[in-house]
């Protein structure tokens, strides 16, 4: 898990390390463009780990029958 | 034949089949209303105006020759260009893709046709699906045709389908739905749109957004009419292997206008507290229309929904970033700005996110089952508020401010994680006439129930049959 995941506002070297770590070499102005996006969206992310889920395993595809 | 353009796909087909009408002159007065008023309404990406009056003079020969007719013969449609169409441009409402012409069709496509429907033109969408307002920076922002002195959103990401539908530019469209695609436009526009069971429509040969929570569905001018495409598109497809092999009853026979003990569960909290009151006071309004009608109606409340948004952000984050992450890297700067920002918010999402997000939608769809277990239908706004203006960047719901976007995504993305069927159709205007839609949720794979309500809601009363006067 990246450090920033439990940490706001995110820092530009982290920025480049999630970009990296997912595969992409993005200037740093395009990771400052993204930043504020980055950040509400960790913030969301960090409200769903949050959420208790117990034992309820992962759906991906509905009652396909 | 005065205003051909406002009649319902069953009518134009009822109209055709008894030769009272040329599919010929079905076809002209459509593409005769889009000339006239498309480029105002920016509705389609692409107008097929010669296959159409080919097609349309083959139906002619077919019904004239006394050939066995389709449940669609030659009546017309708009197809929302993320849909393939064997030799004819599908862009996904991209710069990326404008080149692009498939060689096949995809299955709804081709069952559409098989049908006898008549493809008008491709219409215009947000880029790649991946957003609710409607706008395209490519092939302009389609406009709302309500309320002509303002520009409003039409919704998104079937945003042409809306517009056309509503305008009668099209009788029917189809839509897809992945957070709120055929629904939201269809509230903002005051049009039907259904969100099938996830699995109940192929999604074979229609570009991606995210495979698990994409639905395709149509939008249509009333219940009746999304019945008739549904029948015509639904069913097992090889091509997809998340499509059902329930058999496909014929959802027309459904609609008996008959709401007596039909159990209502109208959705507070989550729902109704945080609408305007406007919307609140159209949903409200809609579930005494049903309980005057024979409906018990009763008031629920989903728990898990709060939890809905992080979810959504996670599993279609994710999703859309695995089909887009070769593309973007090769042509970022080719995409809508907002959507390339959306795409590379997903890098940051991690696999631990993405599972986590599904349990908690296993959770949020025990929820809904549970709602249901008791009920036949659930009844909520499909949007919080009409359809903002253009330049509108927050609303005031029940709740408080709000930024556009999520407010709009609020009350229908949750039904995509759950995969319930949903129709979305108009129950009331505001003060300053923009239309009002509520949602019907039913149990998976009992859209026929969900179209009974409608229907019924909609031989009640006359929101459905209200038209934009256009400039």
């Amino acid at each position: 898990m990246l450090p920033a995941m439990t940490s706001h506002p995110i820092d530009l070297d982290t920025l480049r390390h999630g970009a990296r770590l997912a595969g992409f070499a993005w200037s740093d102005a395009e990771l400052e463009e993204i930043r504020p996006q980055v950040e509400a969206a960790l913030r969301l992310l960090r409200a769903l780990e949050a959420i208790p889920v117990g034992d309820t395993g992962p759906t991906t595809h509905y009652r396909t029958v | 034949m005065a205003d051909l353009f406002w009649a319902s796909m069953t009518e134009l087909a009822r109209l055709i089949a008894t030769k009272a009408v040329s599919p010929v002159e079905v076809v002209r007065v459509h593409l005769d209303r889009i000339a006239a008023h498309d480029k105002d309404l920016r509705s389609y990406i692409t107008i097929c105006a010669d296959g159409a009056l080919a097609a349309a003079r083959q139906a002619e020969a077919a019904l004239m020759a006394g050939r066995p007719l389709g449940p669609l013969h030659g009546v017309p449609y708009g197809l929302k260009d993320l849909y393939d169409t064997a030799g004819i441009a599908t862009t996904g409402g991209s710069k990326i893709l404008a080149d692009r012409v498939p060689s096949t069709d995809a299955t709804v496509t081709r069952r559409l046709a098989e049908a006898g429907a008549i493809l008008l033109g491709k219409l215009n969408m947000v880029e790649f699906a991946y957003g609710p307002e409607g706008l395209n920076p490519h092939y302009g922002h389609a406009r709302n045709p309500w309320d002509g002195a303002t520009h409003r959103l039409t919704g998104g990401s079937s945003s042409g389908s809306g517009a056309a539908v509503a305008a009668g530019l099209a009788p029917g469209a189809l839509g897809s739905d992945t957070g709120g695609s055929i629904r939201i436009p269809a509230s903002l526009c005051g049009i039907t749109g259904l969100k099938p069971t996830y699995g109940r429509v192929s999604r074979a040969g229609v570009l991606p957004l995210a495979w698990s929570m994409d639905h395709v569905g149509p939008m249509t001018r009333t219940a009746a009419d999304a019945a008739l495409m549904l029948t015509a598109m639904a069913g097992y497809d090889a091509a997809d292997a998340s499509s059902s092999v329930l058999p496909v009853p014929d959802y027309r026979v459904a609609l008996t206008g008959d709401v007596k003990g039909l159990r209502v569960g109208l959705l507070r909290g989550f729902f109704l507290d945080a609408a305007t009151p406007e919307v609140r006071s159209g949903v409200e309004a809609a579930a005494r229309a049903l309980a005057a009608a024979g409906a018990v109606v009763d008031e629920v409340s989903l728990a898990q929904v709060t939890n809905a948004a992080p979810a959504v952000l996670a599993i279609i984050g994710s999703e859309a970033l695995a089909y887009h992450a070769d593309t973007l890297r090769a042509r970022a700067a080719d995409y809508d700005p907002e959507v390339a920002r959306r795409l590379k918010v997903a890098a940051f999402i991690t696999g631990r996110h993405y599972v986590h997000a599904q349990q908690v939608r296993g959770l949020i769809r025990a929820d809904v089952d549970a709602a249901l277990a008791r009920r036949d239908v659930l009844l909520a706004p499909t949007t919080p508020m009409p359809a903002p203006a253009l330049d509108e960047r927050q609303v005031t719901l029940g709740d408080g401010p709000s930024p556009v976007r999520p407010a709009l995504i609020r009350f229908t993305q949750p039904f995509n994680l759950s995969g319930h069927p949903v129709c979305s159709l108009p129950c009331g205007f505001t003060a300053g006439g923009l239309p009002v839609g509520m949602q019907i949720v039913g149990r998976p794979f009992d859209e026929a129930t969900v179209l009974r309500a409608a229907d019924a809601f909609q031989r009640l009363t006359d929101f459905h049959a209200r038209r934009p006067v256009l400039g």
